[in-house]
């Protein structure tokens, strides 16, 4: 059994998604984590331990190596596809309750900014990490976020911007959370983000890189 | 001098698949294999999808306060704050200019997200940039022999949402150019739609000058085309 778990540990860390992807070559024609994970639950491995003993340790080597810059983002985004490829054959016990997941995240980039990688980097991270993600997408103001928060009043919520002038329209959606929710949990991050302003506007946690803050959620769970 | 309007094809931009590596990151003698492929793909597809147009148009009526940091354009106040103010505030003159590289490649690349194609996504995400970027090299350059021809110099092109200059400023900068300029349009967030889109500000005048290096200038200090910038250079 745990043969297999390596093998899609190994197929989602190094991005071999199904049979007919080539990347990585050394692992060409080989099976990947789409058909990897569907064989163990045909073979009874249940859910959760696909999920926490090969796709979250998987995903938390990728998120190191990223952080000390060993891979790339092409890569990480890979290993994501991969991820999802063995996710995808979860999704009906976690829509079951069978497999539960560790928490929801919300997360979006603030209002007045379109930069959606990093934000998306973040998100298929924490998903990687066993959290029901809720993406808002890009241009989101406080209205939003907060609709969201009434929809999931326990999410933890994670902010983005990429630009200096929108960091201020974070402090504004920061400020309205906090006052609605004012046990919330909010981290935030983006190129020109820093600890001292996430201080400054009141946020909880900020990171420099997406598994920095998938390891904040670890602790907040624990 | 006072309009110029451009349309580019995609070859004249002389875009090519080690110039995206780079800014994907990569260093000389890394292993990129599992971009290279995708990359050339898309740039062969940016060809059919592109539509590269530019425009600028130069406004002699520009007033500089120094103690406000900001520029009067036609009786239109910018708050370009210290940096901007600081490069622009010896000019004459000033173009306003707008570049796109046309719907498709923002659509493709967000299509592919939502497909969680998640690479693909990010490559025609940063193709896109670098098409529009390398589209108002070209249209900075043609502006710089057109100033040579009277004596006079450019500063760096500056946008609203960097260097401290809000980005809601984008909705005076658009009142300045006629509706549709480019065939670009404005959201009330101030951003543009194609979202492959740039706009901003070049100073113009015998006393600007050119900073071949501006990232410095700048407060992100871990941006990908910084990082390009200096493997360039090395």
């Amino acid at each position: 059994m745990n043969e297999i778990l390596d093998k899609i540990a190994q197929c989602v860390e190094f991005g071999k998604i199904n049979k007919t992807s080539p990347y990585p070559p050394n692992m060409k024609d080989q099976d990947g984590a789409d058909e990897l994970a569907k064989r163990a639950l045909e073979e009874g491995v249940k859910p959760d331990e696909i999920l926490e003993n090969a796709l979250i340790p998987a995903m938390a080597n990728v998120g190191n190596k990223f952080s000390k810059k060993e891979i790339y983002v092409p890569q990480m985004l890979m290993a994501a596809k991969a991820m999802n490829s063995a996710m995808m054959h979860l999704k009906p016990f976690f829509l079951s309750g069978e497999t539960k997941r560790k928490g929801k995240f919300i997360i979006g980039t603030v209002s007045g900014d379109l930069h959606d990688i990093g934000k998306n980097l973040v998100a298929m991270m924490i998903e990687g990490g066993g959290w029901e993600v809720i993406d808002l997408g890009v241009d989101v103001g406080a209205e939003k976020f907060l609709k969201a928060m009434d929809e999931h009043p326990d999410a933890i919520v994670g902010l983005s911007a990429l630009l200096t002038t929108t960091m201020e329209n974070m402090k504004k959606i920061v400020t309205a959370i906090k006052e609605k929710y004012s046990a919330s949990k909010i981290l935030v991050g983006g190129a020109p983000v820093t600890r001292e302003y996430c201080e400054k506007i009141g946020a909880d946690f900020y990171s420099p890189d997406p598994q920095g803050a998938v390891n904040y959620l670890k602790q907040l769970a624990s | 001098m006072a309009n110029s309007t451009y349309q580019f094809d995609f070859k004249d931009l002389k875009l090519n698949s080690s110039m995206i590596e780079t800014v994907l990151g990569y260093k000389e003698g890394e292993d990129r294999e599992i971009v290279t492929s995708l990359i050339k793909e898309i740039l062969t597809e940016s060809q059919e999808i592109s539509d590269i147009k530019a425009e600028y148009k130069v406004f002699n009526d520009v007033q500089f306060d120094n103690e406000t940091r900001s520029v009067e354009i036609n009786n239109i106040a910018f708050q370009v704050k210290k940096i901007v103010f600081a490069q622009l505030k010896r000019s004459d003159s000033v173009a306003i200019f707008l570049c796109t590289a046309g719907d498709e490649i923002g659509i493709r690349s967000r299509k592919a997200m939502q497909e969680r194609d998640y690479l693909k996504g990010y490559i025609y995400d940063v193709v896109g940039s670098e098409i529009v970027e390398a589209a108002v090299d070209l249209m900075q350059a043609d502006l710089e022999k057109t100033l040579l021809d009277s004596g006079k110099k450019n500063t760096n092109r500056y946008s609203p949402g960097y260097c401290g200059w809000d980005v809601a400023e984008q909705h005076k900068l658009f009142r300045l150019i006629p509706e549709n300029y480019c065939g670009i349009r404005l959201t009330p967030s101030a951003l543009m739609d194609p979202v492959k889109s740039v706009s901003g500000i070049i100073g113009i005048g015998k006393n600007v000058r050119f900073n071949p290096y501006t990232c410095g200038l700048c407060d992100m200090k871990d941006c990908n085309y910084r990082r390009a910038r200096e493997t360039r250079k090395h």
